[in-house]
């Protein structure tokens, strides 16, 4: 059970296109998987319009609000990033804006 | 056949590999290094790994040769580890295997060490040391589970080494195991230090705190006063990295004979990030030598954190038949290695 939020909560609401319904649901499963921490009085719903993925999120404080909202953008923009790069068929020859940078490790 | 990607991000080192039937296609992997005296932190560990996350993706089925319809499932490090970089290589493993339609599986980090020594080694059942940055274990397998023997009972060895370099401000390129032990080369003066074995555990920060004094005499202003012993102050550096490692290391060879001797085994695998100092590998091999055993252990490439090892442990998890529902594709910071059911072994 997620703790009790105050009676007037601070709310927020994004919305998030894709380019078809089919990315849409795969952000949304992938989104999904990961719970607020336990004691962030935070509540995080998602769900699917279409091709537009919609989060919403119910907190006490909008300190705990932000802490949310900034860490569900990182996994959000990750995934886009991720849909990007290979939600082609095949492995795209090269593109340099994947964060890229000089040479690996020799693992 | 199975063909896996693995993916591991649990600490400061970002990995992709690939494997099919045990066959090295790819190991790829990115390290961020932090300043001298500076730790790695969550959340700009978390920025290193996003940053690099796909073009490691990328090179490592260029360097395999692969297309992702060739792979037959995505391995990414479930635990345990700082959370932040776990999530990255999940929130990746997760939207790959849905766009590639391919089944996921979550690996636990120390399994993919165990599993990949056993690979590279060919070491049939030995005791397991595993030493790396944040885990100290000693592990014997037993009736489908990976069974802790003895581990740290605070801090891990090599986060007791990685801390002490940060105090003498040792550089932290390419790892601050490795300045530690060139420094103590150097050395063959051993200054006593707390020896600090409990029954099969281990215990290290009462020795860090205790060379943290040595090495910066009068930092602690409200410290107890050592009784005055010929006390000795004109060591260098490389005279306590020296007797840093000799001691630990005696310890951590300590447990192992014993676990060995329990198990009736004559075989040692070591792994993990600590697994590729050559001294700890030399102090094993004569104690095992002594007992008429065999030591097992690899190169900085399979022992530091992998993502060959996580495709490798996945791809045997999925060869026996595990599976794992997207719902489950979570992290953990905590996942202990006798958690897991190793479904691959049948002795």
């Amino acid at each position: 059970m997620m703790p009790k939020i105050a009676n007037k909560p601070n709310e927020s609401t994004i919305r998030v296109p894709f380019e078809t319904p089919h990315l849409a649901e795969i952000a949304y499963k992938v989104l999904s998987v990961d719970q607020e921490p336990r004691r962030n009085f935070v509540q995080k719903t998602l769900s699917l319009d279409n091709d537009v993925l919609v989060v919403h999120f119910e907190a006490d404080q909008v300190k705990n609000l932000r802490t949310a909202i900034t860490s569900f953008f990182e996994s959000l923009l990750l995934c886009q990033d991720t849909i990007k790069h290979f939600g082609g068929s095949g492995v795209p020859e090269s593109s340099g804006d994947a964060g890229t940078q000089s040479s690996t490790d020799s693992a | 056949m199975v063909c896996a990607l693995g993916i591991e991000g649990s600490a400061n080192k970002i990995g992709i590999g690939i494997i099919k039937d045990g066959e090295v296609l790819a190991n790829v992997r990115r390290t961020y290094i932090t300043p001298p005296g500076e730790g790695f932190l969550p959340k700009e560990t978390a920025k290193h790994h996003r940053e690099a996350i796909l073009g490691l993706v990328q090179s490592s089925l260029k360097e395999a040769k692969l297309q992702p319809a060739d792979l037959d499932v995505i391995c990414y490090t479930k635990g345990p580890g700082m959370a932040p970089p776990l999530l990255v290589g999940a929130i990746v493993a997760r939207t790959l295997s849905l766009l590639w339609a391919k089944p996921l599986l979550g690996v636990n980090h120390c399994i993919g060490h165990i599993e990949m020594g056993r690979l590279i080694t060919g070491a049939q059942n030995p005791i397991v040391l595993y030493v790396s940055g944040g885990n100290t274990q000693v592990i014997a397998y037993s009736n489908q589970r990976y069974r802790i023997f003895g581990e740290t009972i605070d801090i891990a060895v090599g986060n007791c080494l990685d801390r002490f370099a940060r105090i003498i401000k040792l550089s932290n390129d390419p790892s601050p195991g490795y300045n530690i032990e060139q420094l103590a080369k150097k050395s063959n003066r051993y200054i006593k230090l707390p020896y600090v074995v409990k029954g099969m555990d281990v215990s290290f920060s009462g020795i860090l705190s205790y060379i943290e004094d040595l090495a910066e005499p009068g930092k602690r202003q409200n410290k107890r006063k050592r009784q005055q012993e010929e006390e000795v102050t004109d060591y260098s550096q490389a005279d306590l990295c020296y007797s840093l490692q000799e001691t630990i290391f005696a310890m951590l060879v300590e447990i192992t004979e014993r676990a060995m001797a329990h198990c009736g085994s004559n075989e040692v695998l070591i792994v993990g990030g600590v697994g590729c100092n050559e001294r700890l590998q030399e102090m094993m091999r004569i104690m095992c030598e002594e007992r008429g055993g065999k030591l097992f252990a690899t190169d900085e490439r399979y022992c530091i954190d992998n993502g060959l090892m996580i495709a490798h442990a996945g791809a045997e998890m999925f060869r026996s038949g595990t599976r794992m529902p997207l719902e489950e594709a979570f992290v953990t910071q905590r996942f202990r290695t006798d958690e897991v059911l190793v479904s691959w072994r049948q002795d």
